[in-house]
């Protein structure tokens, strides 16, 4: 990419443990200072925003199906990558229904045949079949098992209570999430739209840490301000990659044209956001 | 003293016989083992350890302290012992790992430095030095409030013990690009590695801004330091490649003098190696110092080339002994040079290559004599050895994927391995061995005392 990162000095890249192991110790630890009640709020504000995803979720779903049941394999080219930012948002919750994220999420090497696998369906069986063989035939019955699986999912999660610590470490495992196989460009490797899942996952972190900013402040406000520069510094990166500036909606570049300094300077922010998030639970008393 | 009892009598009064051959005598180039002296070596190093408060020194016998220096070793020594509490000091003029005695397993770690100015950079090198301190020490791992990650892997359990392990971090040509501002302070021979006529060379396999080679008795002591340094340093470092190795533990039996360890080509790896005890030849041929043309801070460095050279294992393995014998110039069990009349000699005889002009005894080509042709204008080009065997797994095709996780030191690269690899370019014993990955690196000098850190000097000359 023409547009290598500048290095900025930036204090706000700051890191973990400075003198490690001690520093970890000298952490509050947490008391459980966190009532219980107090999550309670978070907690349904949060499950208000997955429900608001997953309705996006349906409605987009329905588009692209419909576009690769009628053939149209440019359009559905087009909604495939908008389509999936929703689930990639809500994944700590749609990863509770193992069998739907088998079946609407899984990778080829998932499974032992690969793409041959009469198992493997979904987003990714749909993205070879439109990336890689640019084609719809024969794709109706994955379309509409996605579609099926989609509506499964929302029905579920509006009937599922959610527990506070798997809301909570949810901002924890997106960014795994994302330091495991978006960094690497492994997740969307026939539509290299690996961008927009990496801001979906980036999204639905954050939106768990704003949520829950108020009480970890309170147990660790330095905590608090460097998680949010290093979100900052993440969208920032991300940022310079968007086709339209003034546009979400446009999207972004393709990931092949991230370059390797590229790939560098978005792990960098990933990997400190990994290691702090890994405490949020612990900051707020959950087990 | 369990583990001396499989030999007779206390190993710190065991003195190996290494008869010099009488021509040899004269010509440094020629001398193979030069006389030891790890005795007095070793009982310096008892007095120092007690003014440490006693670093690593177990028990009464004497030759526990001697295992600090490589009691009974060299440095390709095949490695006798295992002892957990063996311990190498980290602090010094010179890191650790390079003229310490080869353990059991060791690894290369490539990383890309993500730190993006030089205060990070810097707080990075103090990270890195005050884990290596640590770790290669030895102690209690902290607690931590169970609904927090533990600080600790926890693979070694609440104590980690030294195990042997010697931590080496040397940094690549790429760290002196325009990232940091340390291009004026480059040491003078650090170069990209580029491809031999006989390479391979895989992108993912190749260079790093750092290298940390991590070696130890045992591989998880080993994984267990390069998970602290990865847990330690988010955001800044981020491994690019790693290849780890192990060398055959050789118990020593009674009365032999000590053997080198087998590579996977079943040979003898390391008997022609420079005496690392000797500290005079170290300081010509392995550590930069004064007379070698770099900057002042780079003193007490050196040079470290990694190759990671694949082995053709079933090809070898169906060449005839002789022809094997040939390739290397040495006989494959004993490890002795050839002798041309037959009779078996010793690992450490030194072969004389001025009576052999026309290659009857060892052809011109073997890979001992192309490597070092023994002549004064050669001596020079003597490279330190450190190599490590690899099994990473099977190919395609369903052959082994084993090889040499090659590693040599030397105070001037070019002189060192590029010479001696050009001399190697079309050596019969390409036909088995195939370079797939690597790269040139320098060794920074060692860190003086715990106020200091690894690269302190680069940084400050770089200003
Ligand atoms: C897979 C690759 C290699 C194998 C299996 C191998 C094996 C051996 C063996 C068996 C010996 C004889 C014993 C000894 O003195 O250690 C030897 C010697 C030596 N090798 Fe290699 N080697 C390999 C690659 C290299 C490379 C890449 C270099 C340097 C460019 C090198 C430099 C030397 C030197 C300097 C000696 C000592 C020669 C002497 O002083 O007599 N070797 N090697
Ligand atoms: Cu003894």
């Amino acid at each position: 990419m023409k547009r290598t990162r500048q290095w900025i000095a930036t204090g706000a890249f700051a890191l973990l443990p400075l003198a490690p192991i001690t520093a970890l110790l000298a952490a509050p630890a947490a008391q459980a200072a966190v009532a219980p009640e107090a999550l309670v709020g978070p907690v349904a504000d949060y499950k208000l925003y997955v429900l608001d995803n997953l309705e996006q979720l349906v409605s987009h779903t329905r588009d692209f199906t419909a576009a690769i049941e009628a053939g149209d394999v440019e359009k559905a080219q087009a909604l495939y990558a908008p389509t999936r930012v929703y689930y990639e948002r809500i994944e700590p919750i749609a990863e509770l229904f193992a069998d739907l994220d088998a079946s609407i999420d899984a990778r080829e090497d998932d499974y032992e045949k690969g793409v041959e696998d009469p198992d493997f369906t979904g987003f990714h069986r749909l993205e070879y079949a439109l990336f890689h063989d640019h084609s719809t035939d024969g794709m109706e019955k994955y379309a509409q098992g996605l579609m099926d699986d989609v509506n499964d999912l929302d029905s579920r999660v509006q009937g599922l209570t959610f527990p506070p610590e798997t809301v909570v470490g949810g901002a924890a495992a997106l960014m795994e999430e994302v330091a495991a196989t978006k960094v690497s460009g492994e997740e969307d490797r026939y539509s290299r739209t690996d961008l927009w899942d990496f801001q979906g996952n980036v999204d639905g972190a954050r939106e768990i840490f704003e949520l829950f900013k108020p009480l970890a402040a309170q147990e660790d406000p330095d905590f608090v301000e460097r998680v949010q520069a290093n979100f900052d510094d993440v969208e920032e990166t991300l940022a310079d990659y968007r086709l339209d500036a003034d546009d979400p909606s446009a999207g972004f570049e393709s990931y092949d044209e991230v370059s390797d300094a590229d790939r560098r300077a978005l792990t960098g922010p990933v990997t400190v956001l990994a290691e702090d998030l890994s405490t949020l639970r612990g900051l707020l008393g959950l087990n | 003293m369990s583990q001396f009892d499989r030999h007779s009598g206390c190993p710190f009064h065991r003195r190996t016989d290494r008869s010099q051959p009488a021509l040899a005598q004269s010509d440094a180039s020629t001398s193979a083992h030069p006389e030891r002296r790890r005795f007095l070596k070793g009982a310096g190093l008892t007095g120092l350890g007690l003014g440490l408060g006693g670093i690593g020194l177990g028990g009464t016998c004497p030759a526990r302290a001697l295992a600090a220096t490589g009691h009974g070793q060299d440095v390709t020594s095949a490695p006798q012992e295992q002892d957990s509490q063996l311990r190498y000091p980290f602090y010094g003029h010179h890191q650790q790992g390079i003229v310490t005695p080869r353990p059991a397993t060791g690894m290369l770690v490539a990383f890309d430095v993500l730190a993006r100015d030089r205060d990070d950079l810097e707080r990075l090198l103090k990270i890195l030095t005050e884990r290596m301190a640590f770790l290669t020490q030895g102690g209690s791992i902290p607690e931590r409030n169970p609904l927090f990650p533990p600080p600790d892997s926890g693979i070694l359990g609440p104590v980690v013990a030294p195990d042997g392990l010697t931590m080496t971090l040397a940094v690549g040509d790429s760290l002196f690009d325009q990232r940091f501002g340390l291009a004026g302070a480059r040491p003078k021979r650090l170069q990209r590695m580029e491809g031999f006529p006989n390479d391979a060379l895989d992108a993912a396999r190749c260079h790093g801004d750092l290298a940390l080679q991590i070696c130890a008795n045992t591989l998880d002591t080993g994984y267990h330091a390069l998970r602290d340094i990865i847990k330690n340093t988010p955001g800044l470092l981020m491994v690019r490649w790693k290849q780890e190795g192990t060398v055959p533990l050789l118990p020593p039996a009674p009365g032999d003098s000590d053997g080198s360890a087998r590579n996977f080509l079943g040979f003898r790896d390391g008997s022609a190696n420079p005496d690392g005890d000797d500290d005079a030849l170290m300081d010509e041929l392995v550590w930069v110092g004064g007379d070698h043309d770099e900057p002042a801070w780079a003193r007490g460095g050196s040079y470290l080339a990694a190759r990671i050279i694949r082995n053709f294992v079933e090809r070898w393995d169906r060449t005839p002994l002789q022809e094997q014998e040939m390739i290397f110039g040495r006989r494959k069990m004993s490890g002795a040079p050839l002798s041309g009349d037959g009779t078996e000699g010793k690992e450490q005889d030194v072969p004389d290559y001025r009576r052999d002009p026309e290659g009857e005894i060892t052809p011109l080509d073997a890979h001992i004599r192309l490597a070092n042709p023994r002549t004064p204008a050669t001596e020079k080009n003597r490279i330190l050895r450190r190599p490590f065997n690899y099994s990473n797994g099977v190919e395609a095709n369903g052959q082994l994927d084993m090889g040499l996780l090659f590693l040599c030191f030397q105070a001037d690269l070019e002189a060192g391995f590029i010479t001696v690899q050009h001399r190697l370019d079309g050596e019969p014993l390409e036909e088995y061995i195939k370079p797939v990955g690597g790269g040139y690196f320098f060794v920074l000098p060692g860190a003086r005392d715990a106020n200091d850190f690894l690269g302190s000097g680069l940084l400050a000359a770089s200003a």
